[in-house]
């Protein structure tokens, strides 16, 4: 099986590049011929992440197109702004927290690697070739 | 945990109740200038939802911030209402009315807003006609375009959605991003900022209701859509730009 493509950039976090990475993830998607939902999902779960992200600095994005899906990784962000709404996807009631969201519109996601304070997020969303 | 109050209109802060005070009785420019400086986080905020529309943020948050020295100028104590509240309409008004000075829709190539017009309806057809959501590909040679020129005409959408915000949404009209005019209490940061239970409960009923049902009932976009009488597209924009003023209002 060949290795899944790979696309990733570096952009700063602050909300003027919102617009740009949609395009971007929304490319990424058409390429992986996502339907229209899935590829909002996707741009809908980076947008979140990125918004907890804070204003400050960078932050890269990686894609992995696969046979299955997208896998996305999106880091370095902050540890104590988003792992706890991530460990609590249910929250208490009546409220929508990150973790509620991201189960909502991504198939999985999981934090994959924590350094200096700052986690990797990893998200899975899968396309029409998936289960 | 929360920033703002649960309920009601939050209340004249006794702080800013002393420098507007001292401002309008007084005369007192430092008080004036200090108030400007305790709510440009408010005005900061707010820019921030119209950033990326081809103007820098800086001069968005400069507009913003005569919306808020009008604001307190004009702020009479006896309203007894929190100045965050009272300004954010005032913010937002001149940020919009900036934007429509600068004539921002025209620079949109006139190619792309046609293409964009058709789009929500394209979707739902297809959507109807497929059985599932269709590609971007499908999209693009049902319009006979590109697929780039597809996405391209989605977030251009989406950018009006964003700043035609007079354009009324629903029955009520209610936009939520003005409806949310209750950040009080300083802004500070709670651990528990990703938990947007209060902001949700300040949001327009259908807002929250197509919110309900996608994040509590997992439906998809397509169904809501069915179920509220409008387009996919619209949904998809309504929860976006709900969950981004929730956000927004924690910050």
């Amino acid at each position: 099986m060949p290795a899944p493509d790979k696309i990733s950039f570096e952009t700063p976090l602050h909300g003027e590049f919102g617009p740009v990475v949609r395009l971007i993830v929304g490319g990424i998607a058409a390429r992986a011929d996502f339907g229209f939902e899935a590829m909002d999902d996707l741009q809908l779960a980076v947008e979140r992440l990125l918004a907890e992200a804070g204003s400050d600095g960078d932050v890269k994005l990686s894609f992995e197109l696969r046979a299955d899906g997208i896998r996305t990784r999106i880091g370095p962000l902050p540890e104590h702004e988003i792992a706890q709404a991530l460990q609590d996807p249910e929250g208490a009631p009546g409220t929508l927290t990150l973790g509620r969201i991201l189960s909502t519109v991504v198939d999985s996601y999981g934090v994959e690697e924590s350094t200096d304070g700052h986690i990797v997020v990893r998200l899975e969303k899968l396309g029409r070739g998936g289960p | 945990m929360s920033t703002a109050k649960e309920s009601g209109h939050p209340q004249l802060r006794e702080d800013d109740r002393e420098l507007l005070r001292r401002y309008h009785d007084l005369g007192d420019q430092s008080a004036r200038e200090a108030l400007v400086e305790r709510h440009m986080p408010l005005v900061r905020s707010l820019a921030r939802r119209y950033a990326g529309r081809g103007e820098p943020l800086d001069d968005i948050e400069q507009v913003g911030a005569i919306g808020l020295i009008k604001a307190i100028d004009r702020f009479e104590l006896e309203r007894e209402v929190a100045l965050a509240t009272y300004a954010t309409p005032n913010v937002v008004g001149e940020i919009k009315r900036h934007f429509r000075d600068k004539g921002w829709a025209i620079r949109v190539p006139r190619a792309l807003q046609e293409l964009n017009a058709k789009m929500s309806s394209t979707i739902d057809r297809l959507t109807a006609t497929l059985g599932r959501s269709p590609s971007i590909a499908e999209i693009a040679e049902s319009l006979e375009t590109t697929p780039e020129d597809v996405l391209e005409a989605i977030e251009v959408g989406s950018a009006y959605t964003t700043l035609s915000l007079s354009a009324p949404v629903g029955e009520d009209a209610a936009d939520p991003l003005e409806a949310i005019g209750g950040e009080d209490e300083g802004f500070e940061r709670s651990d528990d900022r990703a938990a947007l239970a209060p902001a949700l409960a300040r949001l327009p009923q259908r807002e929250r209701e197509i919110l309900r049902m996608r994040f509590e009932e997992g439906l998809p976009q397509t169904q809501i859509a069915e179920q509220v009488g409008l387009s996919q597209m619209h949904v998809s924009r309504l929860i976006r730009r709900s969950l981004t003023a929730m956000r927004d209002e924690l910050d």
